[in-house]
Order: structure tokens, then C-alpha cells, then sequence
């Protein structure tokens, strides 16, 4: 009798719930941390975030910094980013420029268009995301990878979760290796991208309920996360694809190299997010926010994962 | 309300979400029975990545991505501490569990580990209430709405029970 009594009322509960589920399918509230309106596509952004902007916006000033005894901390991190260049991933950047000339059966390859070792290409990267006219589509560098490999190359399996296309976008990336990031956030659709992008950059999400920014803005940015260094989402992206030794996602190869889609993807599976897929409408759009907000920041490629160094562990930190 | 009835209340709360969402699908013992097979997370161990879209994500097209957030729990607490410290302090310092070492520095663990959050080596002396360090844990949102702590409670990452151990090894003075 009992047990009849409470499978009504969960049928009558239940169904009371399916209607306000509907009604609040269109217009769910979701709840983000605080700060979004605060960013703008442009390094200098970091300002509003971390005040350490000064520490490391040119070689000189962050050449000075360290000099001055700052510690990593106290510069957002941002001082293991940038500066060296990264033996092996040179080495591996052959094995990119290898698939970038490999004749497919009617002997074209990425270089017949794009010219020897990619000539036409210097400096594209630094472009990227944009948007694309022809398929009407905002591109990741990985995405036109893919796009011109299977429309122009009959390549079907170089999609941006494959070697192949990681290989080449890091090859294609150091192309522009020190151009200015210059990601066009001013006109449509690129600007509602960039702003999509944003809000889920700071919307809360997955088991533990964090934001992206949860994690990479203060005061988690900028303090020890066990012994991870997260920072703020300024200027990073200006060293991706990225030479990863020997992090990668399970099941997955990419001779170590992270993409900003695996990037994302590699927080998401850290921070218990479901994981988008590389390339997807909204991976994409997170990816347009990320590189925007290091829009005026020099590329620097190949650059290794700074978390190999550990010896600032070793140091004795204070709260 | 009571702390017993709120748990109640909240177990309630999932079932109903569970037979809301299994009607939506229109297909009932079918889905239960699929449901059943899904793997289990074992805290302690990795958290199966396709349990995750039960919880709000960033997708355009998954259903997670117009999922709601977690209903904000207040709960209460008026009990005895006399969990198991031991059992508490492995939950507090290991990483798929309650890892709160990540952020913060624990009693016996100063060295190596996190500065996000106030440092807790000293929790004890400092004698707040239970019902606030409860609340804490459970739900940080009700003391702060953009906590930078995780929702243990509210997406079952903690039990009251390992919550209990863990405030009784922060409690325990040596
Ligand atoms: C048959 C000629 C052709 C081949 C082969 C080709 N592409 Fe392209 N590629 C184009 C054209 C045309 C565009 C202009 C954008 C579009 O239509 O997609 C382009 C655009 C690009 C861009 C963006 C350039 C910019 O200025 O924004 C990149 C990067 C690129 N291709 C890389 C590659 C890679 C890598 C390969 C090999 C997998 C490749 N392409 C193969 C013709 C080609
Ligand atoms: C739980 C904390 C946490 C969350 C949440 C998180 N990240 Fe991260 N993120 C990190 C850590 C830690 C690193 C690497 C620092 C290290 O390895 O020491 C990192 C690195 C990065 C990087 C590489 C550049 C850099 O800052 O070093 C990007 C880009 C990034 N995260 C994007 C994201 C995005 C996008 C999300 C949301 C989908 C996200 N993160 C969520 C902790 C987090
Ligand atoms: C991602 C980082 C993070 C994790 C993981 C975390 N905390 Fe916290 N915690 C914080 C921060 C930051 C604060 C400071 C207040 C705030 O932001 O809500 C805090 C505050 C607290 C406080 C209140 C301290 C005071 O002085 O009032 C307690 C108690 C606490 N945490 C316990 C825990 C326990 C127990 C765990 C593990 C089950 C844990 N925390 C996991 C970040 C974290």
C-alpha cells in the first residue's frame, strides 16, 4: 500500500517535472563565475585579471622581473611560457612538414597549393581561428586543415583529433612563429563567436561545477593547484599547438603534440567536463575566445609544456 | 529543516530527475535497464567520462548543454564528530576523491600541496561550528556563490559519511 503510495506520487511529481523541464529547456538559467564582462580580446586584458601584465608583456620586461627575484607566482606564472625554444619539438616538426608534402595517389599534396614547406602559409596561423566564406563555417587552424585535406586532397582521415592533422597544424603554426596573434573579433560572425565563447569560458559545468575560469583566473590562477601552475587565459595560446611531452590523452596519439583542442579538451577530463569534440560549434567558439585574448601577443612555436620544469616546487613557497 | 530530512529529501529529488528523464525518452524499462549497465565511478579511481553528461556541459547540441545547475543545498548539521579521522585524511589528500589538498595545506601535509584556498593545518584551534565547516563542504555556494570549492555535495562526490571522517580528521587535535 505504502509503495503504491509514493509510485503515484513520483508519477504526479514526475510529471510536474517534465513540464517545468520543458518550459526551462528554453530558457535555463546556467551560472558562471565571475569577471566575464571584464575580458576583451586583447593580452593586455590580463591587466584587469591579474595586474602582472607588466612582469611579462615583452622579453625585456620579463627579463627584468626575473632578474628583480620575482617569484614565478607573483608573475601569474606566465615566466616558464614563452621563452625557450624546445629542441625536440624542432625534431618533431619535421615529421609535420613530412605529411605537409606527402602526394596523395594523384600526386598533389598541401605544397602544391601552398607552396614548398608551406611558403605561402607564413604567418596565417596567428590568424586563426577565422571565418571561412566558402563553407560558412568559423575555422580552427586544424579545422581548415581538415577541410582542404578532404576536399582538395581526398584525405578523409585527417580530422582534427588524428596525427596527421596535429602534426601539420604544429608545423603550419611555426610558420608564424613570431607574428603577432591577430584573431578579427570586430565584425560579424567572428565577434558573437568570440563572445559565445566567453560565456562558456566562464560557465559553471561538470561534476565539480567549475568554470574554465574557476581554474584560470585568481586567485586559483597564480597560486599552486597541488603542483600545477594554472593561469590566467592570456597570451598562452600564443605557444599552441604545443610540444607535450609525455602528456597525452588517453587513448590517443599525437606524437605529443597538443593542439588548443586538446588543450581544452585535456581541462575538461582534469576538471570532470564532458569532453567536446575537437572542432565542434562550441569547442571552436572557446578556442576563438582563448586565442583572441592573446590577440597583440608574439607566436612562439615550437615551445615545450613549461610543467616539466619542476624545480620551483623545491623552492619554499608562503601563503 | 532537518539534516535527516533533508537527505531524504534530496534522494527523493534524484529519483524523481532519474523517472523524469527516462519518460522524456518515452522508452522506460529499456533505458533503466541500459542505465544499470553503465560503469559505476569507484571514488578513488578515474571518473568514467561517459557519466559526465549528467551534468551541465558546454555542447550546443548534447543535451547537457541546456542542462540546469545543481539545485543549491542548505543543510544543516548537529551531530557527535566521531567519524574515522584515518579513513578522512586519505579522502582529503587523495586525488580522485575529495583531493582537498590541491588547494589547500592540511595537518601532516604542509609540504607539496595546494595555495588556492586558507590554509587548514591549524582548523582545529580555530573552533568554528560544525554546521558552518559542513555547510562548507556540502555546498560551499549558500556561504559564497562563487566558491572556488567543488559542489560535493549536490553531485554525490562526498557522502555525509566521508564528509563526517574528513571534519574529524581537520578536528582532531593531536
Ligand atoms: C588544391 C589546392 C589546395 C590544397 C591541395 C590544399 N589547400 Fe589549403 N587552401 C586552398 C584554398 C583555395 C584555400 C582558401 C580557403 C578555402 O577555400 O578553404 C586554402 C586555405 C588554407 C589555409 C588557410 C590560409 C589562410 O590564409 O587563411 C591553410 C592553413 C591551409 N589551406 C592548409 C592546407 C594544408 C595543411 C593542406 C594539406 C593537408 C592544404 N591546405 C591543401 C587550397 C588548397
Ligand atoms: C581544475 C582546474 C582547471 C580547470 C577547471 C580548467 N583548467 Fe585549464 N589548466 C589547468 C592547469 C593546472 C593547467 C596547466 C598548468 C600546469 O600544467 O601546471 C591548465 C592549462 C590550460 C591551458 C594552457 C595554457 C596555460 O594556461 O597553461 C589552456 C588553454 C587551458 N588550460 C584552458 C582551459 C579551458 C578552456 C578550460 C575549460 C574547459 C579549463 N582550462 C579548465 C587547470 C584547469
Ligand atoms: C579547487 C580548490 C579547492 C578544493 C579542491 C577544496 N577547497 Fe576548500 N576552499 C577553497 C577556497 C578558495 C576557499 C576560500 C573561500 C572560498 O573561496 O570559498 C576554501 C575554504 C574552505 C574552508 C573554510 C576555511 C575558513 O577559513 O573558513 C574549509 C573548511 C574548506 N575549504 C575545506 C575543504 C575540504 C575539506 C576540501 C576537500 C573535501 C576542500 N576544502 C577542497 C578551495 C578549495
Amino acid at each position: 500500500m505504502r509503495s503504491y503510495r509514493i509510485l503515484v506520487c513520483l508519477l504526479v511529481c514526475s510529471l510536474v517535472q517534465v513540464t517545468s523541464s520543458m518550459a526551462a529547456e528554453m530558457t535555463t538559467k546556467h551560472e558562471y563565475m565571475p569577471g566575464r564582462e571584464k575580458a576583451i580580446p586583447h593580452v593586455s586584458g590580463d591587466k584587469e585579471f591579474s595586474n602582472t601584465y607588466q612582469y611579462w608583456k615583452d622579453p625585456e620586461s620579463l627579463k627584468k622581473a626575473v632578474d628583480d627575484g620575482l617569484m614565478s607566482h607573483e608573475m601569474n606564472f606566465k615566466d616558464f611560457r614563452w621563452m625557450e625554444k624546445s629542441m625536440e619539438g624542432d625534431m618533431v616538426l619535421e615529421e609535420g612538414l613530412a605529411y605537409f608534402n606527402q602526394e596523395n595517389e594523384s600526386g598533389k599534396s598541401c605544397a602544391s597549393c601552398h607552396g614548398e614547406d608551406g611558403a605561402e602559409l607564413k604567418g596565417v596561423y596567428a590568424t586563426f581561428p577565422k571565418y571561412n566564406k566558402r563553407v560558412n563555417r568559423v575555422l580552427t587552424g586544424p579545422s581548415q586543415i581538415e577541410v582542404c585535406a578532404k576536399e582538395r586532397l581526398q584525405r578523409d582521415d585527417w580530422g582534427p583529433d588524428t596525427r596527421p592533422n596535429s602534426l601539420i597544424a604544429f608545423y603550419v603554426a611555426s610558420l608564424a612563429d613570431g607574428a603577432t596573434i591577430n584573431v578579427d573579433t570586430s565584425s560579424e560572425p567572428m565577434a558573437a563567436a568570440y563572445e559565445r565563447g566567453r560565456d562558456l569560458y566562464f560557465k559553471r559545468v561538470g561534476q565539480f561545477h567549475y568554470a574554465c575560469s574557476s581554474c584560470h583566473t585568481p586567485p586559483t590562477a597564480g597560486n599552486y593547484l597541488r603542483g600545477q601552475r594554472p593561469t590566467t587565459f592570456f597570451g598562452d595560446a600564443a605557444q599552441y599547438p604545443i610540444y607535450h611531452f609525455p602528456y597525452q590523452l588517453a587513448g590517443d596519439d599525437y606524437s605529443y603534440v597538443f593542439t588548443m583542442q586538446h588543450q581544452i579538451r585535456s581541462c575538461q577530463q582534469l576538471s570532470r567536463m564532458y569532453q567536446g569534440k575537437e572542432g565542434s560549434a562550441s569547442m571552436t567558439d572557446i578556442e576563438v575566445f582563448i586565442r583572441a585574448s592573446s590577440n597583440g601577443y608574439p607566436m612562439s612555436i615550437p615551445v615545450a609544456e613549461y610543467n616539466m620544469n619542476t624545480d620551483y616546487l623545491e623552492r619554499n613557497i608562503d601563503q | 529543516m532537518s539534516n535527516k530530512s533533508c537527505f531524504q529529501l534530496s534522494a527523493i529529488n534524484l529519483l524523481m530527475r532519474g523517472v523524469a528523464i527516462v519518460m522524456l525518452l518515452g522508452i522506460g524499462f529499456v533505458a533503466t535497464a541500459a542505465e544499470n549497465e553503465k560503469p559505476q565511478w569507484v571514488p578513488g579511481q578515474p571518473y568514467p567520462p561517459e557519466l559526465l553528461d549528467q551534468y551541465p556541459c558546454h555542447s550546443y547540441e548534447l543535451e547537457c548543454g541546456q542542462l540546469p545547475p545543481p539545485p543549491i543545498e542548505k543543510v544543516e548539521f548537529n551531530e557527535e564528530l566521531n567519524g574515522d579521522p584515518d579513513r578522512g585524511e586519505k579522502i582529503a589528500i587523495n586525488l580522485r576523491w575529495g583531493n582537498c589538498i590541491a588547494c589547500h595545506k592540511l595537518p601532516g601535509h604542509e609540504t607539496g600541496s595546494g595555495t588556492v584556498g586558507p590554509s587548514l593545518v591549524d582548523y582545529a584551534e580555530r573552533s568554528l561550528p560544525y554546521s558552518y565547516t559542513f555547510q562548507r563542504i556540502w555546498d560551499p555556494r549558500v556561504v559564497n556563490p562563487d566558491a572556488h570549492m567543488p559542489v560535493f555535495g549536490p553531485n554525490r562526490i562526498l557522502t555525509k559519511n566521508d564528509i563526517v571522517d574528513v571534519m574529524t580528521f581537520l578536528y582532531a587535535t593531536k
